[in-house]
């Protein structure tokens, strides 16, 4: 922090250069000038990487595992989102059972990078602890819980996906092969223990303090009937957005700012920023969570809709829940689809796809030409849809909390952004807190 | 089981991948017994490996100014300084962490062994330097070695 007097008015500038525990590299800076936050900056320094540029001239079918390789963390919402964009430019229809078992492969995804949030970056936050190896030594047995849950999710996605992250089994129209009833049997006896585990996890994270803080962001969040959307649906708001995929460009205007390589999404019927992720989520349809999951959210005292960002963690934990018993529905219904995949044939077209990564909303389009090589790409991630809710969160957190010690607010800072686990890494087309107080 | 390999890297990121190189070297050539893992950052995929291990060795790209190729053998309390150097996930904890994070559950094998290939581009999307290339040999007789089948 740097401190100056400029005619009779304190300044200060808080700082974080690298920020830690969030996904990829990025950097924040407040500007504080006497009681008020003059400037806010989450600043993604980690290089553009013009994935939507590679994908020119590539055939439709190489798309889902380009695009995989863009997250570690969510490989199966780019692909999943990729598939139903190249599913609809090619006026390919998939039968049920194929969209269940993208379902199913996404719950272990949602378990995987939800348990990674909860227990490696964030719960060290709330627990006043530098990370999760300093939390392991107090609070072992939270810690072990965590890696049981994600190893759970690990187990799901291997036996469908085929391996843990960048699963391989995914294509347009369906699966190259369909899991044995058998194999996921074996996987269903890990996902009864989490979700037990992940039972115990929505209480535990309800019993976590939460700094009293409220925002007024439009929530955004996919919408399907009679079910929890994750793979699929319209997008829907609490301010009347209504929207199909295919409407998405022309409601999402994004834009270029210089403190960032990620560019920032904005809905062109607001200029106010809006949110998109698992608190979205909750507030519009947290009514179509299985009971067990609404039960325990509503055991653990978390509200309806959910305005404060720091009671993320608490939404994570109900959706991992959701995620383990919504898997285990699946399986136990489960029929292998035969064939695996849906006909698919290279023709001229345009077409959209919309999941809801761990993070929230995940659009792809493409066009593609007569062959059916990509013709032109364009993916907006949840970060980049999120960042200027996030800086309007740090700005009104930061703006009540100025009294607090340097270094205790740059912490509460930086679990502001943590909030939203922002995933530089996908963005990049992000983190570091510099409070610079002028 | 009694003995694990775990070889550790990211292949498209140059001299990182040499840790997977040496255990897919091993493999090839494994004592009976022994299994060998190929490990990309997950902490819990290393610590269910570890649990029940009597001794296992990790190998993995180090920097710590030698020459590149250089084969050290190290013990897991100094170890962390080197690994710590090299190219950082951003989604784990990196080896260090995990390491670290094995200690404080108490879920680290019996005895662990570090063989560090010294590294000295980690370019995104380069292959392994050849002086690198050149020690995977060497770098698995020690990592057989340290396993003492």
């Amino acid at each position: 922090m740097s401190e100056r007097r400029i005619e009779g008015r304190v300044t200060r500038r808080v700082s974080v250069e690298a920020l830690a525990r969030v996904e990829g590299e990025g950097a924040m800076t407040l500007e504080v000038d006497g009681d008020r936050v003059t400037g806010v900056e989450l600043r993604i320094y980690e290089p553009p990487r013009f994935f939507e540029a590679l994908l020119r001239g590539r055939a439709f079918g190489e798309a889902p595992d380009i695009t995989a390789r863009i997250c570690g963390i969510c490989p199966v919402a780019y692909q999943t989102s990729a598939v139903l964009a190249m599913e609809d430019a090619l006026g390919v229809g998939v039968p049920e059972p194929v969209r269940r078992l993208r379902r199913l492969l996404y719950c272990g995804e949602w378990i995987e990078s939800h348990s990674l949030h909860v227990y490696l970056l964030h719960a060290p936050d709330f627990l006043g602890y530098e990370g999760m190896v300093d939390m392991a030594r107090d609070h072992a047995a939270v810690v072990q819980r965590g890696l049981r849950i994600k190893r759970a999710g690990n187990a799901l996605v291997t036996a469908v996906g085929g391996r843990e992250i960048h699963p391989i089994n995914v294509r347009v129209g369906g699966f190259y092969r369909a899991p044995s009833p058998a194999r996921l049997r074996e996987v269903a006896e890990e996902l009864e223990t989490a979700r037990e585990e992940a039972l115990d996890a929505v209480a535990w994270a309800g019993r976590l303090a939460f700094p009293a803080f409220e925002h007024h962001h439009e929530h955004v969040a996919l919408s399907a009937p009679g079910e929890y959307a994750i793979e699929g649906g319209r997008l829907v708001s609490d301010h009347g957005l209504d929207i199909a995929p295919d409407e998405f460009e022309d409601a999402v205007v994004e834009e270029h700012v210089a403190h960032s390589t990620a560019l920032h999404a904005r809905l062109r019927a607001r200029p106010e920023p809006y949110l998109t992720g698992p608190l979205a989520r909750w507030s519009l349809n947290g009514d179509r969570l299985a009971p067990v999951a609404r039960e325990a959210a509503a055991a653990a005292g978390l509200p309806r809709p959910c305005r404060n960002p720091f009671q993320s963690i608490l939404v994570r934990c109900v959706e991992i829940l959701y995620a383990c018993d919504e898997a285990l529905r699946l399986i136990a219904a489960y029929e292998p689809p035969d064939p695996p995949a849906a006909d698919v044939a290279p023709r001229a077209g345009v077409g959209h796809g919309i999941t809801e990564a761990p993070r929230g909303a995940l659009y792809h389009g493409y066009r593609l030409d007569d062959d059916g090589l990509i013709v032109n790409a364009r993916i907006v991630p949840p970060t980049s849809q999120n960042q200027r809710a996030i800086e309007a969160d740090l700005r009104a957190f930061a703006s009540a909390s100025l009294e607090l010690p340097h270094e205790e607010l740059t912490r509460s800072c930086e679990q502001a952004i943590r909030n939203h686990d922002p995933c530089i890494s996908c963005a990049t087309h992000f983190l570091d807190l510099t409070v610079r107080t002028r | 089981m009694s003995a694990l390999v775990v070889g550790v890297g990211d292949p498209y990121r140059g001299d990182d991948g040499v840790g997977l190189m040496v255990a897919r070297r091993i493999r090839r050539h494994a004592p009976a017994g022994t299994v060998v893992l190929e490990w990309r950052g997950d902490p819990e995929t290393l610590l269910s490996a570890w649990d029940g291990v009597e001794r296992a060795v990790v190998v993995d790209a180090v920097r710590t100014g030698a020459a590149a190729g250089t084969v050290h053998r190290l013990e897991p309390a100094v170890a962390p300084a080197a690994l710590a150097s090299g190219p950082r996930s951003s989604h784990g904890l990196g080896l260090a962490g995990a390491i670290a994070l094995g200690e404080a559950l108490g879920r680290l094998p019996r005895e662990l062994r570090i063989v560090g290939v010294e590294g000295r581009a980690f370019a995104l999307g380069a292959p392994a330097g050849e002086a690198v290339r050149a020690a995977v040999d060497r770098a698995a007789s020690a990592v057989v070695d340290e396993l003492g089948v």
